[in-house]
């Protein structure tokens, strides 16, 4: 049977590869190769070696700059993000009145586009900044707590979804047994909660983290990295480096590549740790 | 008395939680009042509840749908989510199902590509995919269709393999039996079981679309704009001369959407982001 | 209505496991055949190459007078139940029936009418409009007889159809399946590991180990005449005992001697045992050969010997006597009637007449 599936190829699986190929696997490859090449169009391409490498960090502080700055919020939003959401996840899996309204209410903001957020968010601390006189181009740190804000607004409710998810699988016996054998709430969610929702944190953890690592349009939105280029994370500033200074292309796919290479190492990670999870279980 | 204590504790955290609900709120009210005030009071005085002074009715709203082509936009929007869908959920359920089921090197060398795709940012192919897709006639609204089928395979063929890997063989084989070829026994049987997965992979892509803003922007510009592209560009675009009060109004267009979507199919949206998530 | 013949099928997976070499079977027309063999034996692979859902590696496959090699599961006219059942989950019990007709643009009348003789023919008209899952274990498999009646097929396979119903509805079933055939009077073929649902069932018996055939024949020439050590043991319940010993020749005839026993064996078999004087075989002997009735003692006096029971488990009907002799472990099937005891000694007689010789080496029989 498998010889006369086989045969239809062309209808299940080639309309999908096809366009895999032709907007992904074709481009990958080719942004590879012209990372190491001068380039404005595709056509066009002089082999230079690792120049542009160099060029990305030796000549153009912004690249250092976006690094820093995307791994400082990274970090931030990483830890506030997953604090807030457990927190709120513990208590919203408490007998409390209006659970489902609440859950509603902090799930919201997740579905609405980075832009848009970025616009929202914008308007808001203008609006705060706008009583001392000052907007959030004013400063590089406004900029920075302004996105750790938005990011907050619009990852909690998610996270906090999934760590719902994970307290609830817990077998309720368990906490019986806890309490039949003495245990505080405190010692419960040490000794209990938080070890049986380990594999719901490192979802969030790598989620927040690949999400931190990969903002963009919310970035644009709000800040469009004013103050000067002070901040734009990592995405935004490869994007500006391609599309903003003429002659660049190349090394902002050099940039574009380190920026691969990065995330799939923190992916990578992720893997790893997922799967030495599933031997020790 | 123990009773007692926890009524006191549970009506602490309540209106704890009725706090933080309001906070979270905050930012989308101050959106939509705004949105009803006339354009020049609105960024001096944002937190001012409009009064008949500021008050304008919908006439920001008819601004913007006038002059940003909001309307446009939107129904642009419409077709390349709702055509984008429909062309993932049908073609990686399919390629799913293929590649599952027929064994092979290349198979299984196809299906490691479309994983290792989840973990490319976007910025790595930006550039030379915008070539690639100018070049074939890929940069109309009907057109960037199969681009999101190429970028939204790796995410939609791994949860439906993973989905089929745990569905027996069985029922298809007796579809074959049966009398249905390959076609017809993975439509009239394979498809009907692959439903929940389908409805979260609907889910899961159609928020991104609906809300991407990048790909549009790269591939279709600024004449057939996006809702989020339009945004954008209203913003970008006109320095100093804005009109805030059609921005505002074009910002909750955006949102109503999404809200009321969310609102009827919340326990799918949710179901489906879990599910995204602990599989992706 | 259709025979169906392989003639050297190989079946080779992708990995290189070969599981099939080279397998040769006629199955007649009208015929009821039982595929029966341990797990991985290859049976439900010969089942599923006859269908169409597994490729062959080489040989040829016909049914009927057609090679359907290349042909594809809906085009070879066969119907198969599944042990999982297979129903499809989303269509209700008519239109699971419904479906292969539809698929072959019966015309909607004819449909309902075969649907529904053939869901009063099973005892499932009631349950026609629900979906599987409101159905218990029983009652899905009917469905998926029934959709596979419908049809009217040339061939009926059957894989393992049996085992997922508990012990009491598998009784049931077994003979409602018996009487299909009769009723239907087609081709089956029928895939168990389960021995009696095999000695049960089938016309035929078709007994499978690693890919080979190991013999095939009704099922009372595969109890009393087993042809190999495999077949003696795989089919009969307690199974056979098999005991090593050696060949005398003795001036009253040939003997088997082991230990402090020592049987003097029927005539007919010295033919074939003059070669294997003084050498090693084994002796196969069914435990309802083996008796302890007084009459049967009488008989056979110089058979008898003391023997320790270790367990003797009563069934109802009978006992089973777990007994050591020399070492080594011999079970016996008795009357109730008798009084037996755990831990006793207890005479028993082999009844020579039925005693099989196997070749010690190639494990085949020598005589019996």
């Amino acid at each position: 049977m498998e010889k006369n599936i086989k045969k239809y190829f062309p209808v299940f699986l080639l309309p999908t590869l096809l366009s895999f190929v032709t907007v992904f696997l074709i481009p990958f490859l080719m942004g590879i190769y012209l990372s190491f090449t001068k380039f404005t169009t595709v056509e066009n391409a002089e082999w230079t070696g690792i120049d542009n490498y160099i060029k990305a960090f030796t000549q153009d502080e912004n690249f250092i700059n976006a690094l820093w700055f995307t791994v400082k919020f990274t970090v931030v939003s990483v830890i506030t993000v997953n604090f807030f959401a457990f927190c709120l996840a513990l208590l919203l899996t408490k007998a409390i009145k209006g659970r489902a309204f609440f859950r509603t209410v902090f799930f919201m903001p997740n579905l609405i586009g980075g832009i848009v957020l970025g616009y929202i968010w914008n308007l808001l601390i203008n609006a705060f900044l706008g009583i001392l006189g000052l907007d959030i181009t004013y400063s590089a740190d406004y900029g920075f707590w302004g996105l750790v804000f938005l990011m907050n607004w619009q990852l909690i409710g998610y996270m906090m979804v999934i760590y719902i998810a994970g307290i609830q699988n817990i077998p309720e016996e368990l906490n019986e047994a806890a309490r039949i054998d003495g245990a505080s709430s405190l010692s419960v969610l040490k000794n209990i909660t938080i070890p049986m929702v380990m594999p719901s944190v490192t979802i969030c953890l790598f989620l927040t983290l690949t999400n931190s690592f990969k903002l963009f349009d919310q970035n644009l939105a709000l800040t469009g990295g004013a103050p000067g280029r002070e901040t734009a994370m990592l995405a935004l500033d490869i994007f500006n480096t391609f599309y903003g200074r003429a002659g660049w292309q190349g090394v902002g796919q050099a940039k574009a590549v380190v920026f691969f290479l990065i995330v799939a190492a923190i992916a990578f990670t992720q893997l790893k740790i997922t799967a030495r999870k599933e031997v020790e279980a | 008395m123990k009773n007692k204590t926890s009524g006191v504790k549970n009506a602490f955290w309540f209106s704890l939680l009725l706090l933080l609900s309001f906070i979270f709120l905050f930012p989308i009210y101050l959106v939509v009042m705004n949105s009803f005030k006339s354009k020049f009071n609105i960024v001096g005085t944002p937190f001012r509840f409009p009064d008949s002074e500021t008050f304008v009715g919908l006439e920001n709203y008819i601004n913007g749908i006038k002059s940003a082509g909001i309307f446009e936009a939107f129904l642009r929007t419409l077709v390349i989510t709702v055509g984008s869908v429909a062309a993932i959920v049908i073609f990686t359920s399919m390629a799913a199902w293929y590649i599952v089921r027929v064994k092979s090197r290349f198979n299984k060398a196809v299906y490691y590509l479309f994983l290792f795709s989840m973990i490319v940012p976007f910025q790595m192919v930006m550039f030379t995919m915008t070539a690639v897709c100018i070049k074939l006639g890929l940069n109309s609204v009907l057109g960037i269709i199969p681009v999101y089928l190429g970028f939204g395979a790796g995410l939609s063929v791994f949860m439906f393999s993973g989905f089929i890997k745990s569905m027996p063989r069985e029922i298809e084989e007796a579809a074959m039996i049966d009398g249905c070829g390959p076609v017809k026994a993975f439509f009239a049987v394979v498809f009907p079981i692959l439903k929940p997965t389908a409805i979260t992979v609907a889910i899961l892509n159609a928020m991104w679309i609906w809300n991407d803003f990048l790909l549009p922007y790269l591939l279709l510009g600024t004449t057939d704009k996006t809702l989020s592209v339009a945004i954008q560009i209203t913003m970008q675009g006109a320095y100093g001369s804005i009109d805030w009060g059609g921005f505002m109004a074009m910002l909750v267009l955006a949102i109503i959407p999404i809200i009321i979507f969310y609102l009827i199919c919340q326990k799918y949206i949710i179901k489906g982001v879990i599910d995204g998530a602990v599989k992706g | 209505m259709a025979s169906i013949t392989m003639k050297n099928i190989k079946k080779t997976y992708e990995d290189n496991t070969t599981v099939i070499e080279n397998l040769n079977l006629e199955i007649h027309d009208k015929e009821f055949v039982i595929l029966v063999g341990p797990s991985g034996c290859g049976k439900s692979t010969t089942l599923r190459m006859i269908a169409g859902l597994e490729d062959i590696t080489e040989g040829e496959l016909y049914i009927g007078d057609r090679l359907v090699n290349g042909v594809s599961p809906k085009d070879r006219d066969i119907a198969m139940v599944f042990q999982s059942y297979a129903l499809y989950p989303h269509m209700s019990v008519y239109k699971n029936m419904a479906f292969g007709l539809k698929n072959r643009r019966v015309p909607k009348k004819e449909i309902d009418k075969k649907v529904k003789a053939a869901a009063e023919m099973l005892d499932i008209e009631s349950y026609l409009h629900r979906k599987p899952r409101a159905l218990s274990g029983g009652q899905r498999q009917r469905v998926a007889l029934g959709r596979a009646m419908v049809r009217e097929p040339a061939v009926f396979l059957l894989d393992e159809p049996l085992s997922n119903l508990d012990a009491k509805l598998r009784t049931e079933m077994r003979s409602r399946i018996s009487l299909l055939h009769k009723e239907l009077q087609t081709t089956f073929v029928y895939v168990t590991h389960d021995q009696t649902e095999a000695m049960t069932m089938g016309d035929r018996i078709v007994v499978m180990k690693d890919g080979v055939i190991m013999q095939q024949d009704t099922p009372q020439m595969l109890y009393n005449h087993p042809q190999n050590m495999f077949v003696a043991g795989f089919i009969g319940t307690p199974p056979i005992n098999f005991i090593d010993c050696v060949i005398r020749r003795k001036n009253d005839g040939f003997h088997a001697v082991f230990d402090r026993f020592d049987y003097l064996l029927p005539k007919r078999m010295y033919g074939s045992l003059s070669l294997y004087t003084d050498k090693e075989v084994v002796m196969g002997i069914r435990p309802d050969d083996i008796h302890a009735e007084r009459y049967f003692l009488g008989k056979n006096g110089e058979n008898a010997i003391e023997l320790y029971v270790e367990i003797a488990e009563m069934t109802g009907a009978e006992y089973y006597l777990y007994a050591t002799a020399a070492d080594k472990k011999i079970v016996a099937k008795i009357p109730a009637g008798e009084s037996v005891k755990s831990g006793s000694y207890m005479r028993l007689a082999v009844d020579t007449d039925k005693i099989h010789i196997f070749d010690k080496v190639s494990e085949k029989l020598i005589c019996d």
